[in-house]
């Protein structure tokens, strides 16, 4: 269960469009745009003027009379609605990772796995020793059906992103692949600088 | 979206044809952007020795953050109506809250300055929601190019105005140089306290162009010199 920005940014733009459209169905009646722009609101328009209130009696004497459905109906959309809020919340909290990798690639060895720590450290060990590199931090994340590798690296001041990124792949994550025997892990690689002071030539 | 199994004779011919370019799209993928990792097919690590360098885009955002707020007011506002209406349903009074809530909703106009406040507010929130939705995000990362399919790099944008800050001081006669990188382009001010101006603004150009090309970025942004004499 790792956060998936598809889903992530539906459900954003959904609610944006909730809250821009109810919040121009308000700006347009109290500003009384209708009126002034002579624009005739469909049959059926919620808000059309100033005075209108959000909540009026019609509104709530018809809420009240629906019959016995109404209130448990209310009370399953909203349990439903916090649900699906709930579980969102807990998507965007977890970070998933696949557990176990299997190793022999398209013939994979019955009973042989490797734990995605196990390869992540392997990895971190070995970019942290390449030159120019200052720390090395690999997480494996998605799940067990499509693995991936987050490489974050600090480079030393002296450090070149090109040769040192060259390196890594010729490097660590070909290690890495052929270790388990598989296809390189669809790779991101986040390059920093470690911090420090200019340096004047002398 | 499996790793693709595809034998590596496959793909060292599909790349032969076209070694600079993107991987095509599988046909079976949907087009969403939204997707961290563009289909790009993880090659044979063997056959990702031809040296093209591939283009990698700016990788999006799962706009973690924002989607953690949303769902915490969406949770918290329907679990409070919840409860309140199973309370009241129960026989309980229902909630001062709910109360008020309710009177001022059916009191207030529409034009009634709070309510226009309210409404204002929830737009302009609502539009914010929707440029982040359609937006990658993460403009504090710069793309680099990648050795190879599968592999998407990027660099920090500080972490660049540092390199480029270190080659700006080599330059003889540079006291103090300040990198400003944007996604575009990169400013750069050189306070000089020796030689010719002229000189020394050809110099850093020269020598920042070549430290550009050194960052391996997948768009390098066009490098804009400035160069004062320094006065103490």
């Amino acid at each position: 269960m790792t956060p998936r920005p598809a889903l992530n940014r539906s459900l954003l733009a959904f609610a944006g469009l909730v809250l821009l459209g109810g919040g121009l169905l308000i700006l347009f009646a109290g500003l009384d745009v209708y009126r002034r722009h002579d624009l005739v609101p469909p049959a059926g328009w919620p808000l059309t003027t100033p005075n209108d209130v959000l909540l009026g009696s019609a509104d709530r004497a018809r809420w009240s009379s629906q019959g016995w459905w109404w209130w448990p109906a209310v009370i399953a959309v909203l349990a439903l609605v916090a649900l699906l809020a709930l579980w969102w919340l807990l998507t965007q909290l977890r970070r998933g990772h696949p557990g176990t990798l299997p190793v022999g690639g398209t013939h994979p060895q019955e009973g042989v796995e490797l734990r995605d720590r196990a390869l992540s450290d392997a990895i971190t060990a070995e970019a942290g020793a390449l030159p120019g590199v200052e720390e090395a931090a690999v997480r494996i994340t998605g799940g067990p059906a499509q693995p991936r590798a987050r490489v974050m690296l600090t480079l030393t001041p002296q450090g070149e992103p090109g040769v040192v990124l060259d390196a890594l792949h010729a490097g660590p994550l070909r290690t890495a692949s052929r270790s388990t025997g598989s296809p390189p892990l669809p790779t991101e690689v986040r390059l920093q600088v470690a911090h420090h002071k200019p340096q004047r030539a002398q | 979206m499996t790793p693709d199994p595809s034998p590596p004779a496959h793909n060292s011919a599909h790349r032969a044809t076209a070694p600079l370019t993107k991987e095509p799209e599988k046909p079976g993928e949907p087009a969403e952007p939204g997707l961290p990792e563009q289909p790009t097919p993880p090659s044979n690590l063997t056959a990702g020795e031809d040296g093209g360098a591939h283009r990698t885009h700016r990788p999006w955002s799962a706009r973690r953050l924002p989607a953690a707020l949303v769902a915490s007011v969406v949770l918290v506002a329907a679990g409070a109506a919840l409860v309140d209406v199973v309370a009241v349903r129960a026989g309980r009074p229902a909630a001062a809250w709910r109360q008020r809530l309710a009177d001022e909703l059916a009191t207030r106009p529409v034009d009634d300055v709070w309510m226009l406040t309210g409404a204002a507010v929830a737009a302009a929130v609502g539009l914010w929601l929707i440029v982040l939705a359609l937006t990658p995000g993460q403009r504090h990362w710069l793309p680099l190019r990648s050795p190879a399919p599968g592999l998407r790099a990027s660099l920090d944008r500080d972490g660049a105005a540092a390199l480029l800050r270190d080659a700006a001081m080599q330059v003889a006669g540079v006291g103090k140089a300040r990198i400003r990188v944007r996604r575009h382009h990169v400013k750069a001010r050189a306070d000089v306290r020796f030689r010719d101006l002229q000189q020394v603004k050809d110099d850093l150009t020269a020598v920042l162009d070549e430290e550009r090309d050194r960052l391996a970025l997948a768009r390098p942004p066009r490098i804009v010199v400035r160069v004062r004499r320094h006065t103490d």
